[in-house]
């Protein structure tokens, strides 16, 4: 019972958390650029204003994708926080973005056209780096469960520390970061997919990226294993060096960012695959 | 706790410029920026019509301008105010007069906050927002809603009469 508890409980405030760490970063961005920066609850303050919006739609089934792909992302961070199947993770993961590019690809406006786009390109980018590193957890534990991973008595990091180099990497660009962030890119294409929506159908689509948070940071979490203390411990390196790297780069563009992916991290991957299979 | 108080916390602004010499913009710049840091306030600049709050327009209006800025003044969604940022976009500035300008935003959207100066100042910008952040919670949505403001072709005999359909221009009672 009590463990579910904690599972439960976090899935339900999981918006919230994510919500938390979004406005956190942004004290901390400012931080590092010298800035005061926003309070920290400003996340929640521009959810409450977007509900006092007037709603403006393109047409249903673009507002419904922006929902779904909300909800489906819900999912994915539950199935993840439950200890579920990974691949099922990944894949929820992966339905959630092709809904999203759905949305993108359903309206007129080129800038939501050019977004998703790019957005299939990030896909394309990180997905085969999060399959290698299911499978590669698979190898070790010897089953696809996330829960097997907080079983085990060494932490995952020790075994596959490649990996986590390559889940580093992937990381900005899942989490639509600089040097990364050719998908969203504000100043060229105004924020991609998420263009066209407003009002209350914007605020699944803003929500759902605190809910990418959830998912990335447990991701990270996932790789300590039953050590809580070095959980934490990665969860804020990470954290620190996505906002390093956040405000020290500059974009690249979207070849440079698929040759790197797939050329660095996902070899990095491979290798540590091929490494432990061998030995 | 009422929604509306909220807008004051998470204004959004969308900045466009109308043709003007590209100095107020750089004063705009110059608040988000570390000295100004206006996004203590919560302020971003989205460049995305439909998802902010202030629109704040610099330049006169040229001509090939004006239709983009009306299309995306009617892109907002309520409730929203517009800030004309500088002389020029107020009344024309050094522009005014010119065979390819209109003078000043006003002719064309209506404007809450007029703010000075030709290259304003990022603390009169300041002001001038935290002035729209004023109205922008006095602001209701039905204050917003665009009326109909023609009525119903007549049919008289074998015709649709479509003169006189302009419908009176009642107050709004606020
Ligand atoms: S008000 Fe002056 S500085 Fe500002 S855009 Fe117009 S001409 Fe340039």
């Amino acid at each position: 019972m009590n463990n579910l508890l904690i599972p439960v409980l976090l899935i339900i405030l999981a918006p919230f958390i994510g919500g938390l760490v979004y406005g956190f970063e942004r004290i901390v961005k400012a931080r590092m650029q010298r800035r005061i920066g926003p309070p920290l609850l400003q996340p929640f303050y521009d959810f409450l204003k977007l509900a006092d919006k007037r709603r403006m739609i393109v047409h249903s089934a673009h507002a419904f994708f922006g929902i779904m792909h909300f909800v489906s992302l819900w999912f994915a961070v539950g199935v993840l926080l439950m200890g579920g199947d990974l691949i099922l993770v990944v894949f929820l993961h992966l339905l959630s973005s092709s809904l999203m590019i759905l949305a993108g690809y359903s309206t007129r406006s080129i800038f939501s056209h050019l977004g998703a786009n790019r957005t299939a390109m990030t896909l394309l980018a990180y997905e085969p780096v999060l399959i290698l590193i299911a499978v590669s957890i698979y190898l070790v534990t010897g089953s696809f469960d996330v829960s097997s991973v907080y079983k085990m008595d060494q932490p995952l990091l020790y075994k596959l520390p490649l990996a986590f180099i390559a889940l580093l990497l992937i990381l900005p660009i899942k989490m639509k970061k600089s040097p990364f962030d050719v998908a969203e890119a504000h100043q060229e294409v105004v924020g991609g997919v998420e263009l066209e929506f407003s009002g209350i159908f914007f605020e699944a689509v803003y929500t759902a990226k605190w809910l990418d948070y959830v998912f990335c940071y447990t991701l990270v979490y996932m790789f300590a294993g039953s050590n809580v203390l070095l959980g934490i411990g990665l969860m804020v390196f990470t954290f620190l060096y996505l906002n390093a790297l956040d405000n020290s780069s500059a974009r690249v563009n979207y070849r440079q960012m698929l040759r790197f992916s797939l050329g660095v991290a996902c070899s990095l991957a491979f290798i540590n695959l091929l490494i432990h299979s061998i030995f | 706790m009422k929604l509306a108080s909220f807008r004051k916390k998470s204004p959004w602004i969308l900045h466009y410029n109308a043709g003007g010499c590209n100095g107020c913009d750089i004063e705009i710049l110059a608040c988000l920026a570390p000295k100004y840091d206006i996004e203590r306030f919560g302020m971003i600049n989205t460049g995305n019509p439909k998802q902010s709050d202030i629109l704040l327009v610099t330049g006169p209006v040229t001509k090939r301008s004006r239709e983009r800025l009306v299309e995306i003044y009617d892109q907002m969604p309520e409730p929203k105010v517009v800030i004309s940022c500088g002389a020029c976009a107020s009344t024309g500035g050094v522009f005014r007069g010119m065979y390819n300008c209109e003078g000043g935003i006003d002719q064309f959207i209506p404007v809450d906050v007029y703010v000075c100066g030709c290259g304003t100042r990022p603390e009169q910008i300041i002001d001038g927002v935290v002035q729209a952040l004023g109205i922008l919670e006095k602001k209701t949505k039905e204050l917003e809603e665009s009326v109909r403001l023609s009525k119903k072709p007549v049919q008289e005999g074998r015709q649709l009469n479509r003169r006189n359909i302009a419908d009176e221009i009642k107050p709004l009672v606020s």
